[in-house]
């Protein structure tokens, strides 16, 4: 790989926003540019061009990323799942990554700077982060890859009561997967003979995942953070469980917040196993507080300043674990 | 020092696309040139040059290209080409099924590839030119790559994915003579075990017309006429372009897959002029002194040389100068061997024609001919003394020599054997 590619090199100026109106010979450029990428990645983009809605954006990136898709995974795009990786779903390489780039540049008349790039690692991230180029707002976080460590070190929940073995948090959304071992201590008895994933702690695997993405992605005042020990489960609305999940099985979790203002937080969340829904929710609310940065507690292989105060578990003692499961131990 | 066979090569020329194509336009002497369409304004007096049938390439955009189709090229690696990437990755294609060479044949630490193009005059252009229309960082990521010398090479290492040896060879109209020297010296040293050997050009207006500026170019509007290599009538070279691989193998890597070989490459050899940034030696000097060293490296004596495949481009000092080196060489050889420039029939190659030639030497050999030097009406006195081939000889030629000679006085001979 060439390394000329990826260092920081960023230095083009914005392009002015100029009032010109759109014009014929800017629609001609502009169907040229797009030759092939689809009808519809067209349209939207002379939409866009000609009332500056960023609501056509979407469509416009996902069409220049199609086309740029070898033809046998684009299939994979039509479902347009934001947490498609360019990389490892896609087959996108970092020069396929600068061809889209230029590409975007072109159409939708903005400039993206290289450093800018290097976190853009899903469709979703790509989709987002135009769109606040176009609105002219603040860039979100980027994706962080958090591992099983991370995890550990920052949760106040450990394990054996710890879903998750790995996330990705981002600011607008969290992803986790969780392998069921078939070790669990509470496969022992749910059910006799029979090992079946509680619903009530795959609902915890989703509101565990929710912690951390307050924890890690949450957006917060400056000089805040969310304090570990302040976050606690209020209320769960409109959950289904549609898959009976076994050891073996490996839960993908995400959730996406809805609503947040201190002190409630509310998530939507999904379990897939494979291509098949497991849990839904469509609410998960938490509270949580916000402390200054100087006086958090800090986290050091997970164990915190104090001990939780509404655990029922007393596998860890020394540790704290999130009050979710405390309203949920009763539904599965 | 093992000895090494030429084993499969593939071609896209102006005679021919597949080795049954050209081998039939060398024996029939039927030529590869075309009035050229870019050519035809009032302000371009060179009207013709060697086309590349069933291919398009006149766009900056790969993805416009038209090729064969039994071809299947992804647009991964299409992207990075240019022209002359996309002639050469087919004639590869060629090559590998050819020698009947398997993936892992092809992809291991013993097998490299050496390789000469000028680069893509007409994707640099069109690339610096958009640099400079729309802005630095919006140039295409991949304008480098596809367009400067060197992009032959790239290219085709990484469609191949080879591991061995890899290198692009720069010595103008001798580089791929060059590419094919050293790739022989690798064998011979142990170094690798099989080596590609590729040279391609674009050959089009962006390629050919600069040479234009230097009255090197034949202005001829008959595309009967345009080359004529020792004809007294001669008015300056045709260009082409296209792209031409031969599979170079170790006797020992020959015998373990048990295939057929076109010719044995006996050894060469290679000098400068020393005189001139793009007038050769008058008397030919540094010629004589590359076939003299090649003779003496392959352990064979002038006279036993059948057919010398020269360079003569159709150039007014070029032609004569490698006129005088042959003679010198063969002064007092009792049979001069038959002599011919098979750019009559293709045009001149440019970094193309060292490798393209040899393949046309390894095609006379296996299958037992040695083509004329068409369009010879009436031979420049100053050629006098050598043995051209009018017509082709149906005589199989044993020992072979093939000349290259390229800008800066770089001079170099390669001698073949047919495989008894």
């Amino acid at each position: 790989m060439p390394d000329a590619v990826l260092p920081n090199q960023g230095t083009s100026k914005p392009i002015p926003q100029t009032n010109k109106p759109f014009s014929p010979e800017d629609e001609t450029a502009l169907r040229e540019a797009l030759k092939r990428c689809s009808p519809s990645a067209f349209e939207s983009a002379v939409q866009f061009r000609k009332t500056g809605n960023a609501e056509h954006v979407p469509a416009v990136v996902i069409g220049i990323i199609e086309r740029f898709v070898e033809p046998d995974l684009r299939i994979k795009l039509k479902d347009a799942d934001d947490d498609l990786r360019l990389i490892e779903d896609l087959g996108i390489d970092s020069l396929t990554m600068m061809e889209i780039v230029i590409l975007v540049e072109d159409v939708l008349q903005m400039t993206i700077n290289n450093d800018e790039l290097r976190n853009l690692r899903t469709v979703g991230d790509v989709k987002t982060f135009i769109d606040c180029k176009i609105r002219g707002l603040a860039l979100p976080k980027p994706t962080k890859f958090i591992p099983i460590e991370h995890i550990g070190a920052v949760m106040p929940v450990q394990p054996p009561f710890l879903f998750l073995n790995e996330a990705s948090v981002s600011s607008t959304a969290a992803n986790g997967k969780y392998r069921i071992t078939g070790q669990e201590f509470f496969l022992q008895g749910h059910f006799k003979d029979n090992p079946v994933m509680p619903a009530s702690i795959m609902l915890e695997a989703l509101g565990q995942l929710a912690v951390l993405y307050l924890l890690e992605g949450a957006p917060t005042e400056a000089g805040k953070v969310v304090s570990p020990q302040s976050i606690f489960f209020t209320g769960c609305e409109g959950v289904r469980a549609h898959r009976i999940c076994k050891p073996g099985d490996i839960l993908s979790l995400s959730i996406k917040p809805k609503r947040m203002k201190m002190p409630l937080a509310t998530f939507e969340g999904a379990i897939r196993v494979g291509q098949e829904k497991a849990v839904i929710a469509e609410e998960i609310t938490l509270t949580f507080l916000m402390v200054d940065a100087a006086n958090a507690p800090v986290s050091i292989n997970g164990s915190f300043e104090h001990a939780g105060n509404l655990s029922v578990s007393s596998a860890a003692p020394a540790t704290r674990v999130p009050p979710l499961r405390v309203a949920m131990n009763a539904t599965s | 020092m093992p000895r090494v066979f030429i084993t499969g090569l593939g071609l896209v020329t102006s005679i021919g696309n597949d080795a049954a194509t050209v081998t039939r336009s060398l024996r029939e002497l039927r030529h590869g040139f075309e009035v050229f369409p870019p050519f035809q304004k009032p302000e371009i007096p060179v009207k013709v040059i060697g086309t590349i049938k069933d291919f398009a390439t006149n766009s900056p955009d790969q993805e416009d290209w038209v090729f064969p189709a039994g071809y299947t090229i992804k647009r991964e690696l299409l992207r990075t080409m240019a022209p002359n990437g996309l002639f050469a990755q087919c004639a590869m294609l060629q090559a590998v099924a050819d020698a009947k060479l398997a993936e892992p044949d092809i992809s291991n630490r013993h097998t490299g590839l050496y390789a000469a193009s000028a680069g893509s005059p007409y994707l640099l252009h069109y690339h610096n030119d958009r640099l400079n229309k729309v802005g630095v960082m919006r140039c295409s990521p991949l304008g480098i790559v596809a367009s400067i010398a060197g992009t032959l090479n790239f290219n085709l290492i990484a469609a191949f994915k080879i591991q061995g040896s890899s290198c692009g060879f720069s010595s103008a109209c001798a580089s791929s003579a060059h590419a094919l020297g050293f790739a022989l010296d690798d064998l011979k040293l142990g170094r690798q075990k099989r080596m590609f050997v590729v040279g391609a050009e674009d050959g089009n207006l962006d390629a050919i017309l600069p040479f234009a500026g230097m009255r090197t170019l034949s202005l001829q509007t008959d595309p009967n006429l345009a080359s004529r290599p020792f004809d007294a009538a001669r008015d300056g070279f045709v260009g082409t372009g296209g792209g031409v691989a031969l599979v170079l193998e170790t006797e020992e890597e020959v015998v373990r897959r048990g295939v057929t070989p076109y010719a044995e490459v006996l050894g060469w050899g290679q000098a400068s002029d020393g005189w001139n940034v793009a007038i050769s030696h008058p008397e030919g000097s540094g010629s004589a002194a590359a076939m003299t060293l090649a003779l003496r490296a392959s352990g064979v004596s002038p006279e036993q040389v059948d057919y010398v495949n020269a360079h003569a481009t159709s150039t007014l000092i070029g032609d004569i100068s490698e006129a005088r080196a042959l003679r010198s060489v063969f002064q007092d050889s009792a049979l001069r061997p038959a002599v011919s420039s098979t750019k009559a029939l293709t045009g001149h190659g440019l970094s193309l024609a060292g490798v393209m030639e040899s393949a046309f030497c390894a095609l006379a050999i296996r299958e037992g001919f040695m083509p004329g030097n068409a369009h010879l009406t009436k031979l420049d006195p100053e050629c006098a003394g050598i043995n051209i081939l009018r017509t082709t000889e149906n005589t199989p030629p044993k020992i072979v020599i093939k000349n290259s000679s390229g800008f800066g006085g770089a001079n170099v001979a390669l001698v073949f054997k047919r495989v008894a």
